[in-house]
């Protein structure tokens, strides 16, 4: 299946399919047309983008479509962010950590709150490389260390040079002593909530122990049930259907309205919870999110428009020739972001 | 300026090594410990540096883990966390929860390599990201691969979910402590600020008053004194302990709240310590004793030439980690 993704240039438009064939588009050919146009998409003459797999369908372009707005795009607050009600379209990045020091060793993990390890480290770095030009507006992470550093690590990258600031809100002395008495500095951050319901699920008497003690004390069969199945949890722990509970309960109840809202969030977060809120997203059964396997440091981009949520797959790190954007609204962010940083 | 010898056992024989400027390499594999007691001479370095006494060295050659934990000595690291993102852009930061830039997390990592050698038995941090990052950074470089996990009683839930049911796994863990106590000194209506709106708001005077005095906090915010306060009495409360009990203890965190401690362990007048200034990223360790703090300056990093360890029970501490590893 082609998606097509536009790419203004001027006066000119290119159509890029990504049916595995990838172009390179060089970024100064691209500008803002700003009012009503209409423009009517072939095929280019080089035909550069697919070996032929699948249609590109055409595409009409209008004014009216063009209603997709960061703040940063905005011309009139020299890309300052404000408040960004009328958008339509905004983007949903998950990230799940990488390597920890207990995945390194074996050992079940769940809430036991372990870090990163080198590799890990560089897993996250490499993952804030791939969306460095995408706009994030909130960031939601687990109560855990390895979700936390994932989510810093990753943003070192973006070229948006927003600063994520992590929120406090566990007394009023925290919130007291975190605030911040500058407007500008303020518009300037990107919040960083988080949350216990985002925590990988919660393993009960099987956390920190060994996938052979394990099965030494409980039978292979019965791990191998608390490992692959739904609605099956281990002593004291939580089965994936109850860790789903609150993981979607916690998008509906706080990350959707912000997207709703026209925020651009990214998730940083754990297999099993970020599972869970691909099931949501894709309205998957329990069976197909049992046997979904999400790579680790490898973010997934979602758009969310009109109360949809459509699957992008991975952004491609910038050193690899790839598709260049996903939506019109991304190719103006990254355009806006050249522009702003040359 | 007091000469600070270092013992270095090799097979046998008995080097003295002064660490006043005048650096140099041991090789690691003629380092062994002899089984007995062992004397040191009298004497000068052959750098003619001045005299130090003679070193008992028998209580020093513990047989196994457990004497060691008997020791009356224990490594105490301080780490300032390097670069944050509101560093780079010059603004008050304070208690703001702002992460490290890549910079930062570089600094981190070059901190952990210098004390990649040192043992670590209990990490506190504050509870902002910059230093929890450093620490978390840092401990990726150590040699003995211990697991640092981070301890949650926020709530029951939390200590519930949080628990670990291997004793193997808890044996082979290092908790890490998060305290609001050991956060940076709280800036108040200078948050988020730049230098230059602060003059423009408050006056140049007033901003340099509280920048540099020890008892003037800036409006809803605390002098250094006031967080010196919280900062040592934290230290005297939770820390000491530990290192009482033998344990080797590293603390990350903030300038403001490390001089602080400094200053109750070096026991500096508060004009001392309002011009003293820590390096970020640079590791300084203290080696207590005997209810008394020494100040080692700041490991160096295992490329560089330098001294190999700064006690006998360091140095015993690198050779298991050598033998472990080999």
């Amino acid at each position: 299946m082609a998606n097509a993704m536009l790419h203004q240039s001027v006066g000119t438009l290119q159509l890029l399919g990504n049916s595995g064939t990838h172009c390179e588009i060089r970024n100064n050919s691209v500008k803002l047309i700003p009012k009503g146009f209409k423009v009517e998409v072939g095929v280019s003459k080089r035909g550069i983008y697919s070996s032929g797999e699948g249609k590109l369908g055409v595409i009409r372009a209008s004014a009216s479509q063009t209603s997709v707005v960061d703040p940063v795009l905005a011309p009139s607050n020299n890309g300052i962010h404000e408040s960004r009600t009328k958008s339509n379209e905004v983007a949903l990045i998950l990230i799940r950590h990488g390597e920890s020091l207990w995945n390194e060793k074996n050992l079940f993990t769940g809430c036991v709150d372990v870090p990163l390890t080198k590799k890990g480290v560089e897993e996250a770095i490499e993952a804030g490389r791939r969306i460095s030009n995408i706009p994030v507006d909130m960031i939601y992470t687990s109560a855990l260390i390895r979700a936390q550093m994932t989510a810093m690590l990753a943003m070192t990258q973006h070229r948006r040079k927003k600063v994520s600031i992590i929120m406090h809100n566990e007394s009023e002395q925290a919130k007291a002593w975190s605030q911040i008495y500058s407007e500008e500095t303020i518009k300037q951050s990107v919040p960083v909530i988080t949350a216990w319901q985002l925590n990988e699920r919660m393993y009960g008497g099987l956390q920190g122990l060994n996938k052979q003690e394990t099965a030494e004390r409980f039978g292979k069969e019965k791990v191998h049930e608390w490992r692959r199945s739904y609605d099956i949890p281990p002593p004291n722990g939580e089965s994936l259907e109850m860790c789903a509970q609150r993981a979607v309960a916690y998008f509906k109840d706080n990350i959707e309205p912000q997207l709703q809202s026209g925020k651009n969030v990214m998730i940083a977060a754990h297999g099993n919870s970020l599972r869970s809120i691909i099931m949501y997203l894709d309205k998957l059964t329990s069976q197909e999110v049992i046997s979904l396997e999400l790579s680790t440091g490898i973010p997934m981009l979602y758009i969310f428009k009109e109360e949809n949520f459509i699957r992008r797959g991975s952004p491609v790190a910038p050193t690899e020739t790839g598709v260049y954007a996903y939506t019109r609204g991304l190719a103006q962010y990254r355009q806006k972001l050249d522009e702003m940083l040359n | 300026m007091a000469t600070n010898v270092m013992l270095q056992q090799a097979a046998g024989t008995l080097q003295l090594l002064s660490s006043c400027g005048i650096h140099f390499r041991v090789g690691n594999n003629s380092v062994r410990f002899p089984p007995k007691d062992l004397r040191a001479k009298r004497g000068s370095n052959c750098f003619g540096e001045k005299e130090f006494s003679v070193i008992q060295a028998s209580a020093l050659f513990p047989s196994n883990e457990e004497s060691l934990k008997k020791s009356n000595e224990a490594a105490l690291i301080l780490i300032r966390h390097g670069e944050s993102l509101w560093n780079e852009k010059n603004l008050f930061t304070g208690c703001v929860d702002v992460p490290l830039t890549h910079k930062g997390a570089g600094e981190a990592i070059e901190a952990g390599k210098r004390i990649s050698n040192i043992p670590v038995d209990v990490i506190f941090t504050s509870v902002l990201i910059r230093a929890q990052m450093t620490a978390m950074l840092a401990m990726t470089q150590h040699r003995h691969k211990k697991v640092p996990i981070f301890i949650h009683d926020e709530n029951e839930q939390a200590r519930l979910w949080s628990q670990i049911h291997s004793e193997d796994a808890i044996k082979q863990s290092i908790p890490v402590i998060t305290a609001w106590k050991l956060n940076e000194r709280m800036y108040g209506e200078l948050q988020g600020l730049n230098k230059q709106e602060t003059a423009y708001r408050f006056g140049k005077e007033k901003v340099h008053d509280w920048r540099r005095s020890y008892d003037i906090p800036p409006p809803n915010g605390e002098s250094l004194e006031m967080c010196a306060r919280r900062a040592v009495a934290y230290f005297k409360d939770e820390i000491e302990p530990q290192l009482l009990s033998g344990k080797n203890v590293m603390i990350a965190a903030h300038g403001n709240s490390l001089r602080s401690i400094i200053m109750y362990l070096d026991k500096l007048t508060t004009q001392e310590v309002i011009s003293l200034e820590l390096s970020t990223g640079i590791p300084m360790l203290y080696i207590f004793k005997e209810g008394k703090f020494t100040r080692r300056g700041s490991p160096i990093a295992p490329t560089e030439a330098g001294v190999y360890a700064y006690t006998t029970r360091l140095a015993q501490y690198r050779q298991k980690l050598d033998e472990m590893l080999h």
